[in-house]
C-alpha cells in the first residue's frame, strides 16, 4: 500500500479518518480542509493552492554544500540562483525559453529556499520535507547523485509536489524509480556511454583492449556495462575492471593493476572528487602515458581541478560553453553567468538553469500551479528551446530528449583562453540515443 | 588477474601505503599511550597539516618549506589545543575526551571548508621527485618511492626521540605506568604538552607529505582516521612498534586484496582486525595495561 | 514503595507527546521535524542505555540502525511482506541478533579500544551494505517506496501517512520505547548496568557476570536502533543507505551528549536542539555550509562546560535554586555511632558437616611476576568460623596472596580449595558466587550512586546469581532484597546516610561502605584487606567493633598493619615474610616471637 498509489478518494478518506481517529492531531491537514476557494476540478493537493496564494512562490533546493559533491552542488546552486533572478526580472534569455514569462511565474515572485544535503538522500528528504511544510514550496530540486534524485522522486510523488532533478546519471531516475511528479532534464550515464562509444571506435579503431575504473555503485556499474556493450561489436575487450569504493582516498592499487594489464584505453567512470583524484594518480603512475584516457561522463570542473590532465581526453557532457558558436541561447547564458560569477558556466549550472526555465514555461503554459495540470503540460511533449537546441520531454517517463555533446580536451597550445579546455567533437542528437521509455521499467504513478 | 609482476608491485604499493599509515598511527598511539587520550581529531589534523603546507607552498613555491610549514603549524596547533582544551580533560572520563576531540575534528574540517571551499587543492611534488621510476618489475611514481623514504626517516626520528632521549624515556615510562611517572616529580603536564605537539606534528607532517599523492579536500581526514584505528588496534594501543607493524600489515592487506577483488579491500582490513582481536585481544605488540 | 511519583516520568512523557502537536506548530516546528526528533530520540534511548547507563561509548550504532531499517524496508518493498508492524518487528529482531554477534567481538575490550572497534565495525557494515549486499539493499540508492502503517480498528482504519498524521504512530512507538526503557533502568539489570559504568572491577568482584550484562546492554541498544531504523524508512518512504555511515553514529553520539547521557530523555532533547538549530542556522540565518561549523563549536562548548548535557544542566540549576536550602536544614549527622547489630546478618547457609571443618585450604601457592617471586609455596588453612589475621612487613606479599585467594589473579602454582571445592583458576565472579569475597585496600565503590544503590548492587549478586535477564522486574519485587540492604546499612552504621551519594561521604563512611559491599553479598568467607587503613584512632575503635559484630557466624581473614587492633580482633595470626609463611600462632605467641620481631626490624636493618 504505497503512498503514491492512493487515489484522491483515498487521500480525502484518510485525512478524514485520521482526523476522526486521532482528533486534532491532524492539525497539519486542517488548513487544507478549510481552504475556502478552489476551482471544482482543482482540489487541494500537495502544497496547492496554499503555496501559490501569496505574492511569491517557494522553490526548495537541497544541494550538497559540504561533503564529497560540494563542488558540483555549489555549481548547480549558481544555475538555479541565476534562473530565479531571470524569472523574476523577465530576462531576455528566460523569455526565449519561456515566452509567456513576464516577471515572476504567473506574476508571482519565485523564491529559493536552500539547504545543505551533503549529497545524502536522508538530509535532502529531510530538508525538502521542511520546505514543503514550512514554506509550502511548489517545486523541489537538488541532487548531484541519483541516490538523492531517486529519494526526492519518491518524496515528490508522495507529497504531490513537483520535482526536477539537478544532476542524476542513473537509468533508474526515469526508469524503474520514475514518478509522475518528477522530471529529468539532463541525460544519464547510459546515454553518455551510447553516445561516446561510436566516437571512441572511430578515434581509436577496432579490437582495442580497455581497462575500466568503476565507482562501486549502480551508476558506475551501469555506465561501465553500457560502454562495454556498445563497443563489443567492434571487438573491444575488457582486460580489467577496477571497482573502487566511493570516496576512496587512494587509487594506487587499482592503477597498478591497470598499469600491468596491457590495456590500450583507460575508461574512467569515477565521478566528482573521485574522478579528479583517480586521474591525477593515473598520471603519477604513468598510466596516462601508456594508454588513452576516456571519461564517459564529464564532471563539472574536472579540467580545472586536474590541471591539464584532460588534454586529449574524450568525454561526453551535457554542456560545454563553446557551443555558443552554434546555439545563440547558450551565448546569452554564458554572458549572463560570467557577468554574475566571473567564470564560464559548467554543465551543472547549465542544467540547473534550464530545468527551472522549462518549469517556468510549463507553469505559464498551464496557467496554473495546480500540479496535475502542470504535469500534463510537460507531457504534451512539445518541442521547446533549451541551451543546446530544441528538446522535448517524453510523456512516458518524463525524460528530456536532448543531445549529448562529445568533447575532447584541448592541448595547452591550442587553448584560446584559460577556460578554453575542450574542443566540441560531435553533438549527438538525443533521439535514438536514449533508450526506449519502457526499457527500465518505468511506471509513473498517479496524478493525484 | 594474477601475475608475479603485479604481485610484487602490489606488495611494494602496500609498503608505501603502510608507511604513511604507520606514521599517522604512531602519532595517535604515542598521544594515547602517554596522555591516555584518544584524539579523534587526529584525522582532521592530518588534513589540516596538508592545507597548512598548501598555503606555504602557494606563497613560496617551495615544497621543502611547505613540509616544514605544515609540520610546524600542526605542532603549534597541537600545543595550543592541549593547553586550551585537552588539559582540562585528563581528569574527566575517557568518554568526555572522545566527545570533545570528536567535536574539535568537526570544527577543524568546517573551518578549512569555510576558508578553502570544497574544491580540491593540489600540491605538486618537488620537481626532482616527479616522474616515474622503474622498480624492475614495475614502474612506480618517483614521489611515492620518496614518500616511503621520507616516512622511514620520520619514523626513525620518532624512534630516536622515544628511545634515546630523556623525554622519550619519560613518555615510555608513562605508557607503562602513568602513576609511577607522576610520583617521580616530573612536570607531567609539560611532557604531555610536548607529546601532544609531537603527535600532532606527525599527523601534520604526514598530511603535507601525502598532499602531492592525494590532493586535498576537507574530508580526507575521516577515512584515514578509521584506517588509523584499525592499524592501532592491530598493532596494540600505545605501542609505537605496534603502530609501525600494524600500518605495514594494513597497507599490504589493502593492496594485495585490491589485486584480487578491490571491492573487498576494506572488508578484509576489518576482518583482519577482528581476527587479531579474537586471537590477541591486546594487539600484536600491545601489552595488557591501559584500556 | 509504590507512590504516584513512581510513574511521573511516564505520565509526563505521555502528556508531552499528546501536547506536542498543539504546541509545536506555534513554535514554528514542522511536523516532519517533530517526527524526525522522535526517531532520533528512540534511537537514542537504546544508545543511552549503552552509553549513559553502562558507560560503553559506541561509535558504530549506525550499523544496527541501518540493519534494522534495511531489513524492514526490504521486507516491505521487495519481498512483498504484508504487515508494516511485522516488518518493523523483524527488523528490530535482526538488528538485535546482529548486535549480539558484534557485541561478542567488540566487548572483548573496553574503554577506548571498544570505541575504536565499534567505529571500525560500523564501517564494515557500510562497505558490506554497499557492495556485497547491494542487490538486497539497493546499494547507494537505498530502498525507496517504504509504505506507511495503518491500524484497523473494527469500524475504521487509521492511516498514518506523513506529517502530523504519522506523528501518533511514531509517538506511540516512542512512548512504548521509553516505558520499556524506564522499566529496564529500574530493574536489577539496570542497577547492575550503572554499577558497570561506575566500577566494572567491583561489579565483577561482588559476583556479577558483567560481560553478559554488557552484551545485554549492547543488544538492547541494537534493538532500539533497529526499530528506529525501520521507522526512518517509514518516515521518509525511503530507506537511505547513509543510515549506515559514520556520520549517523557521530550525530547520535553528539545529540546524546548535548541532551545529557544517562537520562533516557537526553537524546530526544539533543535531537530537538540539533535539528532545530540545523534548520535555524541554514534557514533563518542563511549560513549555508557554515551551519555545521556553528553546530560543531556549540557541541565543543557544551562538552567542555556542561558535563552532563542539557538535562544535567537543568537538573543542576534546579538543585541550585530549590534544593540548596533543604540541604542546609538537613545537616549530615556526625559520624553515626556504630551499634553492634542485634542479630548479625547470617552468612549463607552451609552444609552442616562442613560447619566445623576446614573452609579454605591453600597448598603450595606460588605467584611469580616475571623473575620476581611474590608468593612462594604458601600452605594456608582456615577453619570455618575462624577469625584470622595476616600480618607481614611491606612487600611480604599479603595483597598478592589475597588476590590469589579471591581468584583476582591466577596463581603460578599450587591449589586453593574452598568448602571442599577446588577453585584454582576460577574467576572472581564465580568465587564470589560461591561465598568468598573481599573488601579492598583502596575503596572500590560505585561513586556516583547512593549508599543504598551500592549495597543493592552487591546484594543482588547473591540473590539473583551471576547473570539473570529479569529486565522488566522491579527492584522492589525481589524477595529479601530490601531486608538485606536495610540490614547491611544498620550493620555498617550508614542507615541515616542511605540515600546520600557516595561521592559526598566522609572517608570513614566510605571505608565502612567498602566493607558493607562485601558483606551484602552474604559471604561465608570474608577477606578484609587493610580495613583500618587511613582511619583516625576513633574510627579504628569503631571499625574494630564493627568487625567483631559481623564476625559472628562467619569466617573472616583480615590483613592490617595496625597490630594492636588486629591482636585485639583476631584469634589466630599468620605472619608472611618475603612471600612465605614465617610463622603462625595466637596474638600472644606472635607478639613474643623473636622471628617476627626480626622480620619487622630486620627489614629496617637491611
Amino acid at each position: 500500500m504505497t503512498a503514491n498509489r492512493h487515489s484522491r478518494r483515498d487521500f480525502l478518506r484518510q485525512a478524514v479518518a485520521t482526523g476522526a481517529g486521532v482528533g486534532a492531531l491532524s492539525t497539519g491537514l486542517t488548513p487544507f480542509m478549510a481552504m475556502p476557494v478552489w476551482a471544482k476540478d482543482e482540489p487541494p493537493i500537495g502544497t496547492w493552492p496554499a503555496g501559490s496564494q501569496g505574492s511569491s512562490v517557494g522553490i526548495g533546493v537541497a544541494v550538497p554544500r559540504t561533503g564529497t559533491y560540494a563542488v558540483q552542488g555549489e555549481d548547480e546552486l549558481k544555475g538555479w540562483e541565476l534562473a530565479v533572478e531571470h524569472i523574476n526580472s523577465g530576462h531576455e534569455l528566460m523569455k526565449k525559453i519561456s515566452p509567456k514569462t513576464t516577471k515572476g511565474v504567473l506574476g508571482k515572485e519565485a523564491k529559493l529556499y536552500v539547504a545543505d544535503s551533503a549529497a545524502k538522500p536522508n538530509d535532502a528528504v529531510q530538508a525538502e520535507q521542511r520546505f514543503i511544510t514550512e514554506n509550502k514550496v511548489v517545486l523541489m530540486t537538488g541532487s548531484t547523485s541519483s541516490a538523492v534524485a531517486v529519494a526526492l522522486n519518491k518524496l515528490a510523488q508522495r507529497e504531490k509536489v513537483l520535482y526536477v532533478t539537478g544532476i542524476s546519471g542513473s537509468n533508474d531516475t526515469t526508469g524503474k524509480d520514475c514518478v509522475r511528479y518528477g522530471f529529468r532534464q539532463n541525460f544519464f550515464g547510459q546515454t553518455a556511454a551510447a553516445a561516446i562509444a561510436p566516437v571512441l571506435v572511430k578515434q581509436f579503431g577496432k579490437n582495442k583492449k580497455a581497462a575500466y575504473m568503476t565507482p562501486d555503485y549502480t551508476y558506475g556499474h551501469t555506465v561501465t556495462k553500457a560502454v562495454q556493450d556498445a563497443t563489443k561489436a567492434d571487438g573491444w575487450t575488457t582486460v580489467t575492471n577496477q571497482v573502487s569504493p566511493l570516496g576512496a582516498p587512494d587509487f594506487s592499487s587499482y592503477l597498478l593493476n591497470i598499469a600491468n594489464s596491457g590495456a590500450d584505453v583507460l575508461i574512467n567512470v569515477n565521478w566528482g572528487h573521485d574522478a579528479v583524484l583517480s586521474i591525477q594518480q593515473a598520471k603519477q603512475f604513468g598510466v596516462l602515458d601508456k594508454m588513452k584516457l576516456v571519461v564517459p561522463y564529464q564532471v563539472p570542473f574536472l579540467a580545472r581541478e586536474t590541471g591539464g590532465l584532460m588534454q586529449g581526453v574524450y568525454a561526453a557532457t551535457d554542456y560545454w560553453w563553446t557551443i555558443e558558436d552554434k546555439y545563440p541561447l547558450a551565448k546569452l547564458f554564458n554572458a549572463a553567468f560570467e557577468k554574475k560569477y566571473n567564470y564560464k558556466p559548467e554543465w551543472g549550472a547549465a542544467n540547473a538553469y534550464v530545468s527551472f526555465a522549462h518549469w517556468a514555461r510549463m507553469v505559464e503554459e498551464a496557467g496554473t500551479f495546480y500540479p496535475p495540470t502542470v504535469i500534463k503540460t510537460y507531457e504534451k511533449g512539445e518541442t521547446i528551446p533549451s541551451l543546446v537546441g530544441d528538446v522535448h520531454y517524453r510523456p512516458e517517463d518524463h525524460q528530456c530528449i536532448r543531445p549529448v555533446i562529445i568533447v575532447k580536451g584541448k592541448m595547452q597550445k591550442d587553448m584560446k583562453g584559460k577556460e578554453d579546455y575542450y574542443d566540441i567533437i560531435e553533438i549527438v542528437p538525443g533521439e535514438g540515443l536514449m533508450q526506449k521509455p519502457d526499457a527500465f521499467g518505468c511506471k509513473l504513478g498517479d496524478y493525484t | 588477474m594474477f601475475t608475479w609482476a603485479n604481485f610484487f608491485s602490489q606488495v611494494f604499493n602496500g609498503l608505501a601505503l603502510g608507511a604513511l599509515l604507520a606514521l599517522i598511527s604512531s602519532g595517535l598511539t604515542i598521544i594515547y599511550g602517554t596522555l591516555g587520550v584518544l584524539n579523534l581529531a587526529h584525522g582532521a589534523m592530518f588534513m589540516m597539516g596538508g592545507y597548512a603546507g598548501y598555503v606555504v607552498y602557494d606563497a613560496t613555491g617551495s615544497f621543502t618549506l611547505a613540509v616544514a610549514g605544515g609540520a610546524l603549524f600542526m605542532l603549534v596547533v597541537g600545543v595550543v589545543m592541549e593547553r586550551i582544551v585537552i588539559r582540562h580533560f585528563y581528569q574527566r572520563p575517557h568518554e568526555d575526551q572522545l566527545l570533545v576531540t570528536f567535536g574539535i575534528s568537526i570544527v577543524m574540517v568546517e573551518v578549512v571548508r569555510l576558508i578553502f571551499t570544497s574544491l580540491s587543492k593540489t600540491v605538486p611534488p618537488p620537481p626532482l621527485l616527479t616522474g616515474i621510476t622503474s622498480l624492475g618489475v614495475t614502474f612506480y611514481p618517483t614521489y611515492r618511492i620518496a614518500v616511503v623514504a621520507i616516512v622511514a626517516v620520520a619514523l626513525l626520528v620518532l624512534y630516536f626521540i622515544l628511545y634515546r632521549t630523556k623525554l622519550g624515556m619519560i613518555v615510555r615510562a608513562g605508557i607503562e605506568d602513568s602513576e609511577m611517572v607522576d610520583s617521580l616529580g616530573i612536570d607531567v603536564y609539560r611532557v604531555f604538552m610536548i607529546v601532544f605537539g609531537i603527535g600532532s606534528m606527525a599527523a601534520g607532517f604526514a598530511g603535507i607529505v601525502n598532499a602531492p599523492v592525494v590532493s586535498l579536500t576537507p574530508d580526507i581526514g575521516e577515512a584515514i582516521l578509521v584506517q588509523t584505528f584499525v592499524v592501532v588496534v592491530i598493532g596494540g594501543v600505545g605501542s609505537f612498534p605496534g603502530a609501525v607493524l600494524g600500518g605495514l600489515i594494513a597497507g599490504e592487506i589493502i593492496s594485495i586484496t585490491s589485486m584480487i577483488n578491490p571491492g573487498y579491500a576494506y572488508v578484509m582490513l576489518f576482518a583482519a582486525m577482528t581476527l587479531v582481536l579474537v586471537l590477541r585481544p591486546y594487539g600484536l605488540l600491545g601489552a595488557r595495561g591501559r584500556e | 514503595m509504590p507512590s504516584p511519583r513512581r510513574y511521573l516520568a511516564e505520565l509526563l512523557t505521555a502528556l508531552g507527546l499528546l501536547a506536542a502537536p498543539f504546541v509545536l506548530p506555534h513554535l514554528g516546528l514542522a511536523p516532519n521535524t517533530a517526527n524526525r526528533i522522535l526517531v532520533w530520540g528512540l534511537f537514542g534511548i537504546g544508545f543511552d542505555i549503552l552509553f549513559g547507563y553502562t558507560g560503553l561509548l559506541s561509535f558504530g550504532q549506525a550499523a544496527f540502525y541501518g540493519t534494522g531499517g534495511m531489513v524492514a524496508a526490504y521486507l516491505l518493498t521487495r519481498a512483498g511482506f504484508p504487515s508494516v508492524w511485522g516488518a518493523l518487528l523483524i527488523g528490530m529482531l535482526s538488528a538485535a541478533v546482529v548486535g549480539w554477534l558484534v557485541g561478542l567481538i567488540a566487548l572483548r575490550r573496553t574503554g577506548i579500544y571498544f570505541a575504536m572497534i565499534t567505529v571500525a565495525i560500523g564501517e564494515v557494515f557500510y562497505f558490506v551494505e554497499f557492495n556485497p549486499l547491494a542487490d538486497w539493499t539497493g546499494g547507494e540508492n537505498g530502498l525507496p517506496g517504504v509504505p506507511t502503517p495503518s491500524l484497523y480498528l473494527g469500524f475504521t482504519t487509521l492511516h498514518f501517512t506523513s506529517g502530523w498524521a504519522l506523528y501518533p504512530f511514531l509517538a506511540a512507538c516512542y512512548f512504548v520505547g521509553i516505558v520499556l526503557a524506564l522499566r529496564i533502568v529500574r530493574s536489577p539489570v539496570g542497577a547492575i548496568l550503572s554499577a558497570i559504568r561506575e566500577n566494572p572491577l567491583r561489579a565483577t568482584a561482588v559476583g556479577h557476570d558483567i560481560h553478559s550484562y554488557k552484551l545485554t546492554a549492547f543488544v538492547i541498544a541494537a534493538a532500539y536502533a533497529g526499530l528506529a531504523g525501520g521507522l526512518l524508512g517509514i518516515l521518509q518512504a525511503f530507506m537511505p543507505p547513509e543510515a549506515f555511515i559514520f556520520d549517523t553514529s557521530g550525530q547520535l553520539v553528539m545529540q546524546t551528549a548535548i541532551g545529557g547521557p544517562g537520562t533516557l530523555f537526553g537524546p530526544l532533547l539533543g535531537a530537538a536542539v540539533w535539528l532545530s538549530l540545523q534548520d535555524f542556522l541554514q534557514g533563518a540565518l542563511g549560513l549555508g555550509s557554515a551551519w555545521k561549523l556553528v553546530l560543531g563549536v556549540v557541541f565543543v562548548l557544551l562538552v567542555c562546560f556542561l558535563r552532563h548535557g542539557l538535562v544535567g544542566g537543568i537538573k543542576d540549576l534546579w538543585r541550585l535554586l530549590f534544593e540548596r536550602k533543604r540541604a542546609e536544614t538537613e545537616a549530615p549527622e556526625e559520624a553515626t555511632p556504630i551499634r553492634a547489630a542485634p542479630d548479625s546478618m547470617p552468612a549463607r547457609a552451609r552444609e552442616g558437616d562442613l560447619q566445623a571443618g576446614t573452609i579454605l585450604e591453600a597448598k603450595g601457592l606460588t605467584k611469580r611476576y616475571g623473575g620476581l617471586v611474590a608468593n612462594s609455596n604458601i600452605a594456608f588453612t582456615v577453619k570455618a568460623g575462624e577469625l584470622r589475621g595476616i600480618i607481614g612487613p611491606n612487600g611480604a606479599g599479603k595483597s598478592t596472596f589475597f588476590k590469589m585467594l579471591t581468584c583476582e589473579v591466577p596463581p603460578s602454582g599450587g591449589t586453593i580449595v574452598f568448602e571442599g571445592q577446588d577453585i584454582t583458576g576460577k574467576g572472581v565472579t564465580e568465587v564470589c558466587q560461591l561465598g568468598l569475597t573481599k573488601s579492598y585496600q583502596v575503596n572500590q565503590l560505585f561513586t556516583r550512586l547512593t549508599v543504598r544503590q551500592n549495597l543493592t548492587i552487591a546484594a543482588l549478586a547473591d540473590l539473583r546469581g551471576r547473570f539473570r535477564l529479569d529486565l522488566f522486574r522491579s527492584l522492589e519485587k525481589i524477595p529479601g532484597l530490601q531486608e538485606r540492604v536495610q540490614h547491611t546499612l544498620g550493620l555498617v552504621g550508614l542507615t541515616a546516610r542511605a540515600d546520600t551519594p557516595v561521592s559526598v561521604l566522609a572517608y570513614g563512611e566510605k571505608r565502612r561502605l567498602e566493607i558493607g559491599l562485601a558483606l551484602a553479598t552474604s559471604p561465608s568467607l570474608l577477606l578484609l584487606d587493610e580495613p583500618l587503613a587511613g582511619m583516625s584512632p576513633r574510627e579504628r575503635v569503631e571499625t574494630v567493633q564493627l568487625l567483631k559484630s559481623i564476625a559472628r557466624g562467619r569466617t573472616m581473614i583480615v590483613i592490617d598493619h595496625d597490630m594492636d587492633s588486629l591482636f585485639e580482633l583476631v584469634e589466630w595470626i599468620t605472619v608472611l615474610q618475603e612471600g612465605r609463611v614465617l610463622t603462625e600462632g595466637t596474638p600472644d605467641q606472635i607478639k613474643s616471637d623473636p622471628a617476627v620481631r626480626e622480620a619487622y626490624l630486620g627489614g629496617v636493618h637491611a
